[in-house]
């Protein structure tokens, strides 16, 4: 291949691709939600809101360093990241403290409408003190990863397409590993299971769910810089839009169910990737609501969920 | 000291994770395609300056709250008129206030009849989400989603059919968006409240993107409507008096037989399933179709809602159904009180109109030097910019009052235990 030229690919097994590294940033979201759910039985609706603050923090932190020292890419990329998971941990601490916890023992209705409150506020937060318009995200810091490429077989695959797929994986083998077998992933499986027997044992439940928060942002703040360098572009109203796909994905998957909401998020992006494909990009929002219909009116229970349509 | 300790870290928490947001600025590097970021105080205290209504506001409240806690004025002041005399009174003055209403389209000012027509027609839209969110308890996300499917019915109807005017579309799209409340409903009742919301929340988002992909809806424009359709001049009143007549009209009606509704055993059946689904079904409430019922009612009425905005613009376009719009309508049934209808009332009136006044403010002031000597610069300014930050506050109340009065502003002790214990 000489060095200018076009990367050649069959353009199915490219769509397919896309749609994978879709699913692979809409898993790490939408765990989030599933584990949320997993713990306390509500929807953390502010959680897209969580990963749009992931992004707008990296670019603040990479803007930052680079004046501050200059453009080191490598460098300043991974403190880039760092930083975003700090910011979003932060910001989803702050949801649970300050809008969940005390009502916890409310009503659906109330942390529910208190989520919408919260992404709302985000949202315009953004919206009024960063910038209305979509910001780009530094090309000098993505360049490489979006130029290069490796070929396997028929397809070329971007070092970025790469690197979120791989990211995606250690972070799930991780969280895996975290939550079958260390300390607070026990004791974690053991709130979802039961809070008040829980706590009559001795776990902090309140510290356990304000964790399980913090994990589940900091998993989406990743995802939020992934997505930034993918699409190029961040908005004060990413979150909400990727908050749906992956919430959608989660449902799709079994909510409450961690492998269930990977299994999801990747059957929704490649279903996506495929409508854009033959309908043109308009449609992939149709999909998404297309697929939640019909797993809520075929299977509610998603895929991999083993609970049946709860109470109320 | 021990007592401020949390709420001082708090307040230090915050303060750090908003810290670049409200006082750096990014500033692309073009040349270099990367990002620099600068340190621009004045941004940050603009946003706190801007709010300082707000916080003076809040600081009031609080006021009143704490000095009620101590003197306990508010029970003292409710004690000056025994109970009976202020039911009495408040039923007569809903009598009174039809007349006084409708006379408004005579000494209004076009503008301000603009605002109220708006205004009704948010009533109608909250009064008909109060149907499912307050009396129910079904949380419905993507509400502005039915306005404009409403709106649509009216706009594809008018264009296809040689006679097709408001009066008639109206009937039509209250059928049309109550089968489409019942098919959306159908799936999705026999889950769990929350999936309703997510469900409309897509349905609201995939029907807009729907609109606005296929040919036959215009696109991004919309569908003009023909002229003989929408609101006319008729008999002495103009336009702009039909479309508010007619709107307010609707709204003493809606109010009628939706407070009819919710005393009849339809409406005992809703609050019954609002309390407790289980208990409700254990004592024979038929639970799928009361919430079927209350869903697909208020997708119609909605849809109605969404033909006077047609009626009254003169086109539909996809700018009805976005997801703000929804929020918008929740947040008022929110603040005015879940299950009330005076309360979805009340907080259409001040989300809608509190807004628009604001963003006239800086031209009403301009124009009125008496205003402009009694209010002080700093105020007159952020004033003038508060109508921006309408979105976020809303964001803001709706947390508020989840926390601290989750009945709403006209709520009962009753609904206040309903929300606090599940």
């Amino acid at each position: 291949m000489t060095a200018d030229a076009v990367p050649v690919t069959s353009t199915i097994t490219a769509i397919l691709t896309d749609g994978v590294v879709k699913g692979a940033v809409y898993a790490l979201v939408a765990l989030g939600y599933t584990m949320v759910y997993g713990v306390l039985g509500m929807i953390n609706f502010a959680h897209g809101e969580v990963f749009m603050i992931g992004m707008f923090a990296c670019v603040y932190g990479i803007g930052a360093m680079s004046t501050a020292w200059g453009d080191h890419v490598a460098l300043n990329l991974m403190l880039g990241v760092v930083i975003a998971m700090i910011f979003s941990a932060a910001y989803g601490y702050a949801n649970e403290r300050i809008a969940y916890r005390r009502l916890r023992r409310a009503h659906v209705l109330a942390p529910l409408t208190s989520a919408i409150g919260v992404s709302t506020f985000l949202q315009y937060f953004i919206f009024l003190t960063v910038s209305k318009q979509n910001v780009d995200f530094p090309r000098y810091y993505s360049d490489w990863l979006t130029n290069g490429h490796v070929r396997f077989a028929t397809v070329d695959v971007t070092y970025l397409q790469l690197a979120i797929i791989g990211t995606t994986l250690v972070l799930m083998a991780a969280l895996f590993y975290f939550i079958n077998a260390t300390r607070m992933g026990i004791a974690l499986r053991a709130v979802a299971q039961d809070q008040l027997m829980a706590g009559l044992v001795g776990i902090p439940v309140n510290k356990v769910i304000a964790f399980t928060f913090v994990l589940g942002s900091a998993l989406a703040a990743v995802a939020g810089v992934m997505v930034a360098m993918y699409n190029d572009v961040l908005g004060f109203d990413a979150g909400y839009r990727v908050g749906l796909k992956a919430f959608t994905a989660a449902i799709l998957g079994g909510i409450g169910n961690v492998p269930g909401a990977v299994l999801g998020a990747v059957i929704l992006g490649v279903s996506e990737a495929l409508t854009t494909y033959w309908y043109g990009s308009g449609w992939s929002d149709v999909t998404t609501f297309v697929v939640l219909m019909l797993v809520l009116l075929l299977r509610p229970r998603g895929l991999l969920g083993e609970r049946v349509a709860d109470k109320v | 000291m021990a007592r401020w300790r949390p709420y001082v870290l708090g307040l230090l928490g915050l303060a750090a994770i908003t810290f670049p947001f409200l006082w750096l600025t990014l500033a692309p590097d073009f040349a270099r395609n990367t990002m620099r970021v600068s340190w621009t105080p004045r941004h940050g205290l603009q946003f706190f300056s801007d709010l300082s209504p707000v916080f003076l506001g809040a600081l009031l409240i609080w006021l009143g709250s704490w000095s009620n806690k101590r003197w306990h004025w508010q029970a003292r002041l409710a004690g000056l008129v025994p109970a009976q005399r202020r039911a009495e009174s408040i039923r007569g003055l809903k009598f009174a206030l039809m007349p006084l209403v409708l006379s408004g389209a005579f000494f209004l000012s076009a503008s301000s009849l603009g605002i109220f027509t708006n205004v009704a027609i948010y009533m109608i839209l909250a009064l008909g989400l109060n149907i499912t969110v307050g009396m129910t308890g079904l949380l419905v996300l993507g509400y502005a989603g039915f306005y404009m499917f409403g709106a649509y019915v009216f706009g594809l109807g008018q264009e296809h059919l040689p006679f097709f005017p408001w009066w008639l579309a109206m009937p039509f799209a209250f059928v049309l968006g109550g089968g489409a409340g019942y098919l959306l409903g159908l799936p999705c009742l026999r889950l769990r409240g929350d999936y309703l919301a997510i469900v409309t929340l897509g349905f609201a988002e995939a029907f807009r993107e729907l609109v606005r992909n296929l040919p036959i809806t215009g696109a991004d424009q919309g569908i003009l409507l023909a002229p003989h359709a929408t609101f006319r001049p008729q008999l002495f009143l103009g336009k702009g008096q039909m479309a508010f007549v007619i709107t307010a009209l609707l709204v003493f009606l809606a109010v009628f037989l939706i407070e009819r509704l919710h005393r009849s055993p339809v409406g005992r059946a809703w609050i019954a399933i609002r309390e407790n689904e289980i208990a409700a079904a254990s004592v024979g409430v038929p639970v799928v179709q009361m919430k079927l019922l209350a869903f697909s009612l208020s997708a119609a009425i909605a849809a109605l809602a969404g033909v006077i905005a047609g009626a009254k613009d003169g086109f539909v376009s996809p700018a009805l159904g976005e997801f703000p719009q929804s929020i918008t309508i929740l947040a008022m049934v929110i603040l005015g009180g879940l299950g009330n209808s005076y309360g979805a009332l009340l907080g259409a009136a001040l989300l809608y109109a509190v807004p628009q006044y604001l963003a006239l403010l800086p031209s009403t002031i301009q124009q009125n030097p008496g205003l402009q000597a009694a209010i002080p610069p700093f105020l007159r300014e952020a004033l003038s910019h508060l109508s921006d930050y309408h979105l976020l506050l809303f964001g803001a109340v709706m947390v508020i009052m989840m926390l601290y009065r989750p009945q709403g502003l006209l709520g009962s002790a009753r609904r206040k235990e309903e929300m606090l214990h599940r």
